[in-house]
C-alpha cells in the first residue's frame, strides 16, 4: 500500500483519551442528543432577503396552528435585542431591518419539529427589499447604502515602519499581486443545537455547545434581562467547532422560547439552516507589493487587505488586526506599510475561524516570497532564510515577544524533506508534478489590550479524586487529554485518580475562552501555579495524620507515598485523605492573564508558534485536477503534551487547509448562499487527501523560555495553502492568486500556452 | 435537495412497522415517511447514530440494514419495515469491538460526531474484505466525512486492523 501517515517519534503514544470509549461506542451524549420530559422543539425563521426593511410581521396564523406553544418576535426580547462578542450589533430578532439571509425574524416552539417548521411557513413577514451590497468594494462606494449607523467600515487597522515609498525606489526587484481568498465554512459535523431547560428554582440551564460558556452566560443575561447567576451554561461536549460556535447561535431563541413556554426547548439546526445562519471565514482581497535588492534582502513590503465581514461584527475587528499583524510573518523587513479594512456587506457573517485571518494573509505573503525568489533567480528557501527573524528580534508589529527561533527551526526541518531533493517526473505526459514549501508564524492568545484572563481550580474532592476544573470546552481538540496528561505529570498521580470538570458554568472557574490556541497553554500555566501549593498542603496534612515527615512524602498513584532508603510504600490513599480533610477540603484556585507583550500594540501577540509545510502535487493538465500526493509539516510549538492530539491537530488542520486550497467555497450570489449543503459545499473526503503525510513536532524552546507548551489548534492550517499553490507553479508554471484553486483556470492557462515549455518539449 | 424530516404531504399517514434493531425485535407505529435516523434517535433513544447533512452526503447517520451500509437519513419508515438494523450501540456489546479498539489507539477520531457512522462504514468494509486494499479502503470510507482528523488516524486504524 502507498498510504503512509508517519510522524516524528515524539508523537507516538498509547494514551487513551478520557472521552474515547464513550465516543467509539456512541454512548457519549452530545448536547443535541439530549431530551427532557415535556420538551418542545424550536425553529427559527430567517430572513427571506439579504437586505430589506421589515414592514410588518404577523404571527397570528402560526400561533393558531395546533401544537404550537409559542411564537416570538423582537417584541418578546426583554433585554438587549443584540448580541456580538466584541460589541453587540446583531439583532437577536430583527424588528426594522434585515441585513443578511441568516438574520432571525421570528422563532417558534411546538410539540414536534414538523409542527414548528409548518408554523414558520405561516408567519407572514412583509418586506421591502433594499439594494444588496454583495461586495466589500461596493460597500465602500460613497453611493452605497449604509448598513450600520456609522457606515460600512467595521474596522480599520494599520502598521507602519520606515518609508515604503522611498524604499521601493531602491529595490532591484518588485513583485505586486492581488490575492483573493474564499469564504470557508467550518463544517463541524454537529450543527448548532442543544436544549434550554427552565428549572424549578427559576433558573435556566442552557445545554448548548460554545467555546466560552461564561461569555454565553454574559450575553444571554443581557438579552434575557436576568442576572447571570440565573443562567447555567453547559457547553461540552461538542461535535466540532473550529471557531464557528464561539459566537452565540441558537441559544437566545431557545432561551426565550423556554422561558415563555416554561418547557425545555430543543433546537438543532439542519445543515441548511446552519449554512445560512452560521459564521464563515472572512473572504479577503489582499494586495501586496514587495521589493528586494539583488542579494535577496527584502526592503519594502506594502499590503492592503479588504475583508468582507458580512452583516455584523462578531470578532471581525480582531480577525483584521490579526491579519495586519501577520502580514510580514516571520520576516524582518525594514520598511512596511500594512492597511486593513473590514467592511460590512449583506453577505453571510464572517467571524472567528481556526487561523483567524492568518491563513489569508500568509497565503499572500508566502506567494510574494515565491514570486520574488523566481524573479531574483534564487532558491525560495534561501530567500526565506535571508529574511528570517532571529530569536530575539521584535515581533511583526514591532512589539517585544518571547524570544523564539521557531521560524528557523521549522525552515531547517522542512529543508531536510526528501521532497525537496527528489525530482520524480511523471510518466504520464498529461500530469505534471511539482513541489512547494511555505512557512507560517501564528500568535497565541487574544493579544495586547484584550481581556484574556485564565484560571483553574485544583482540589481533593470528597470522593478522593484529584479534581481539576477549567472553564474550557471539549470540542474534539483533545483538551481533556491535555488536562489529564498534565495533571499526571505535574502532580504524580495516575489517570484513575483524576477527575476533570469542564464546560459547566455552575462548576468551573473562569478560564477564558477555548480559542486562539490558548487552551493547552493556559492549562499548563495554571498547573504551574497550583501544583506546589496543592502538593504542599496535601503533604502537610498527610504528615499530620501519619506522623511521617513531609520531606519523605510524595504524591503518587492512588495516594501519598513514603520514601524509604531503598524503596517506597503507599502510606495513605487519596480517599482516606479526602475523609480526613472533609471539614477543611484542600482546594487551590488560580487566576492570571495570558502572557502579553509589554508594548501597547492592540492585538499584538507575545507567544508564537511556527510551521513549515512541503507539498507535492500532481496536476492533470487535461482536466485541471490538482491532487496533493504528499504533505509534510514541521511544527515548533514547544513541548508535546498529548501526542495523539497534537498529531491529529496538524493532520486534521492540514486536510482542512487542503480543502480551503482546492475545494471549499461558500458561494454567495447577490447575498444568497448557492452552496447550501454538503452536495455543493465540498469538504475533503478520504479520497481527496494526500495518502502520504509526515508530521514533525519540534519541542525545543528558546533557552530560558518559561512559557511552556503552545497550543497547536491553528498553526497546522496556515502554511498549507501557499505550499500547494507553489507546488502548482512548480508543476505547470501557473501562479495561483485565487482560492479555491480553479480547475478552469488551470485548463485555460494550459490552452493559452502560458505555461512552461513542457507542452512543446515533451 | 430536501433535508426535511417528513416528506411534504397533506395528512399524517401512520403505519405499523416491525424491525430488528441490534438483535431486538421492535414494533412501532410511526409516520410512513419518518426517517430511519429519527426512528433510531427519537423513538428508540439510540442517539449513537448522528445526523448532520440530512441528504446522504456525510455518512454520520450510517447504520447497517440487512447487512449493508446505509445512510439512515435516506431510509424512510416504510422502507425499514421488516429489516434488520445494526447501529453503533449494537457493536461490542461484550466489550469493545476490535474496530473500536483500534480507533482508540490510533487517534481515529477527535470530536467523535462522525465516529459512530465511520465505525459502521469500517465494519461494512471489513465484513466484505478481511484485508482491504488501498482502493477498497478509499472507496469503502468515501461516503463518511470527518472534519477533525484529516483521516490520517482513521487510515492508521484500518491498516492496523487489517494487519492483525
Amino acid at each position: 500500500m502507498n498510504m503512509n501517515f508517519s510522524y516524528s517519534s515524539n508523537l507516538q503514544s498509547s494514551f487513551i483519551r478520557p472521552d474515547g470509549v464513550d465516543k467509539v461506542t456512541g454512548n457519549l451524549k452530545f448536547l443535541t442528543d439530549l431530551s427532557f420530559p415535556n420538551m418542545l422543539y424550536g425553529k427559527i425563521l430567517r430572513s427571506a432577503y439579504p437586505h430589506a426593511k421589515i414592514i410588518s410581521i404577523s404571527t397570528k396564523k402560526a400561533e393558531e396552528l395546533p401544537g404550537v406553544k409559542a411564537v416570538i418576535t423582537s417584541k418578546d426580547v426583554p433585554g438587549l435585542n443584540r448580541f456580538g462578542l466584541i460589541f453587540p450589533d446583531q439583532p437577536v430578532l430583527c424588528d426594522e431591518r434585515v441585513r443578511y439571509v441568516g438574520d432571525a425574524v421570528a422563532a417558534v416552539a411546538a410539540e414536534t419539529e414538523e409542527i414548528a417548521e409548518k408554523a414558520l411557513q405561516l408567519i407572514e413577514v412583509e418586506y421591502e427589499p433594499l439594494p444588496v451590497i454583495d461586495d466589500p468594494e461596493k460597500a465602500l462606494l460613497p453611493s452605497a447604502p449604509r448598513l450600520h449607523p456609522d457606515g460600512n467600515i467595521l474596522h480599520q487597522a494599520s502598521y507602519q515602519k520606515g518609508d515604503v515609498e522611498e524604499a521601493f525606489r531602491t529595490c532591484d526587484c518588485i513583485v505586486e499581486e492581488t490575492y483573493e481568498l474564499p469564504r470557508q465554512m467550518h463544517a463541524y459535523m454537529e450543527t448548532e443545537g442543544g436544549v434550554i431547560v427552565p428549572e424549578k428554582d427559576g433558573r435556566i440551564t442552557v445545554y448548548v455547545g460554545t467555546q466560552h460558556g461564561y461569555k454565553d452566560r454574559f450575553q444571554l443575561a443581557r438579552i434575557l434581562a436576568i442576572p447571570e447567576s440565573k443562567i447555567r451554561v453547559v457547553s461540552s461536549p461538542m461535535g466540532g467547532s473550529f471557531g464557528g460556535k464561539d459566537e452565540l447561535n441558537i441559544q437566545p431563541y431557545g432561551a426565550l422560547l423556554a422561558i415563555k413556554t416554561g418547557c425545555p426547548v430543543k433546537i438543532h439546526q439542519s445543515r441548511r439552516e446552519s449554512v445560512r445562519s452560521g459564521l464563515k471565514r472572512h473572504p479577503m482581497k489582499i494586495t501586496m507589493k514587495t521589493g528586494a535588492n539583488r542579494s535577496g534582502k527584502i526592503v519594502a513590503h506594502q499590503v492592503r487587505i479588504i475583508a468582507d465581514t458580512g452583516a455584523y461584527a462578531t470578532l471581525g475587528p480582531a480577525v483584521l488586526d490579526f491579519a495586519v499583524e501577520h502580514a510580514t510573518g516571520p520576516y524582518i523587513i525594514p520598511n512596511v506599510y500594512v492597511e486593513g479594512l473590514s467592511v460590512y456587506t449583506n453577505n453571510g457573517v464572517a467571524g472567528e475561524f481556526r487561523g483567524f485571518g492568518g491563513n489569508q494573509v500568509t497565503f499572500a505573503l508566502e506567494g510574494q516570497m515565491d514570486r520574488l525568489a523566481v524573479e531574483l533567480g534564487m532558491c525560495p528557501m534561501e530567500l526565506r532564510k535571508r529574511n528570517l527573524r532571529k530569536a530575539d528580534d521584535l515581533g511583526p508589529v514591532g512589539q517585544e515577544i518571547a524570544p523564539t527561533d521557531g521560524a528557523a527551526q521549522v525552515l531547517k526541518a522542512i529543508s531536510q524533506s526528501p521532497l525537496l531533493s527528489e525530482r520524480e517526473q511523471s510518466t504520464n505526459p498529461w500530469t505534471k508534478t511539482g513541489v512547494g514549501v511555505a512557512i507560517a508564524m501564528h500568535g497565541g492568545g487574544l493579544g495586547f489590550g484584550r481581556l484574556d484572563p485564565a484560571g483553574g481550580r485544583l482540589s481533593l474532592n470528597k470522593d478522593g479524586k484529584i479534581e481539576i476544573a477549567f472553564g474550557f470546552e471539549e470540542f474534539g481538540q483533545g483538551l481533556l487529554s491535555v488536562i489529564e496528561r498534565l495533571v499526571i505529570k505535574e502532580i504524580g498521580c495516575s489517570a484513575n485518580d483524576v477527575k476533570i470538570t469542564i464546560g459547566d458554568t455552575d462548576h468551573v472557574p473562569r478560564s477564558g475562552s477555548s480559542t486562539a490556541s490558548r487552551g493547552t497553554s493556559m492549562v499548563w500555566h495554571a498547573l504551574q501555579r497550583m501544583k506546589i501549593p496543592f502538593t504542599q498542603r496535601l503533604l502537610e496534612k498527610a504528615s499530620q495524620y501519619t506522623g511521617v515527615p513531609v520531606d519523605r512524602l510524595y504524591l503518587g498513584p492512588i495516594g501519598i507515598w513514603c520514601r524509604h532508603k531503598s524503596d517506597s510504600e503507599l502510606l495513605i490513599t487519596y480517599k482516606q485523605m479526602a475523609d480526613e480533610t472533609k471539614d477543611d477540603p484542600i482546594q487551590i484556585e488560580t487566576e492570571f492573564h495570558f502572557p502579553t507583550t509589554p508594548h501597547s500594540i492592540p492585538g499584538g501577540h507575545y507567544l508564537y508558534s511556527f510551521a513549515a509545510c512541503a507539498a507535492k502535487v500532481e496536476v492533470d493538465v487535461l482536466t485541471g485536477i490538482v491532487r496533493v500526493k504528499h504533505l509534510e509539516q514541521a511544527v515548533a510549538a514547544g513541548p508535546v503534551i498529548y501526542p495523539t492530539g497534537y498529531l491529529g491537530q496538524i493532520e486534521g488542520g492540514s486536510v482542512m487547509a487542503l480543502g480551503y486550497t482546492l475545494l471549499e467555497e461558500a458561494v454567495m450570489e447577490k447575498g444568497k448562499y448557492v452552496t447550501e449543503n454538503f452536495d455543493s459545499y465540498l469538504i475533503p473526503t478520504i479520497n481527496d487527501i494526500p495518502l502520504s503525510m509526515d508530521i514533525t513536532a519540534i519541542e525545543e524552546l528558546w533557552e530560558g523560555d518559561s512559557y511552556g507548551p503552545r497550543g497547536v489548534g491553528e498553526i497546522g492550517t496556515v502554511a498549507v495553502a501557499p505550499a500547494i499553490a507553489k507546488a502548482v507553479y512548480d508543476a505547470i508554471g501557473l501562479w495561483v492568486t485565487k482560492l479555491p484553486l480553479s480547475r478552469e483556470e488551470i485548463v485555460k492557462a494550459v490552452n493559452r500556452r502560458e505555461l512552461r515549455k513542457w507542452l512543446t518539449t515533451k | 435537495m430536501a433535508d426535511n424530516k417528513i416528506a411534504e404531504k397533506s395528512s399524517s399517514s401512520l403505519i405499523k412497522i416491525s424491525l430488528i434493531v441490534n438483535e431486538q425485535p421492535r414494533e412501532l407505529v410511526v409516520d410512513a415517511t419518518m426517517r430511519l435516523v429519527d426512528i433510531l434517535r427519537e423513538e428508540l433513544q439510540l442517539t449513537g447514530t448522528k445526523i448532520s447533512c440530512g441528504i446522504g452526503r456525510c455518512g454520520v447517520c450510517s447504520v447497517m440494514m440487512d447487512g449493508k451500509l446505509v445512510n439512515s437519513c435516506l431510509v424512510r419508515a416504510y422502507q425499514a419495515n421488516g429489516k434488520e438494523i445494526i447501529t453503533i450501540e449494537g457493536l461490542g456489546e461484550n466489550g469493545l469491538h476490535p474496530i473500536q479498539k483500534v480507533f482508540l489507539e490510533e487517534g481515529a477520531f477527535q470530536c467523535g460526531y462522525c465516529t459512530p457512522g465511520m465505525i459502521m462504514a469500517v465494519k461494512a468494509m471489513f465484513d466484505q474484505y478481511t484485508h482491504p486494499t488501498e482502493e477498497q479502503i478509499l472507496e469503502g470510507l468515501s461516503g463518511n466525512l470527518c472534519r477533525c482528523t484529516g483521516y490520517g488516524g482513521i487510515i492508521r486504524a484500518v491498516q492496523k486492523l487489517s494487519q492483525s
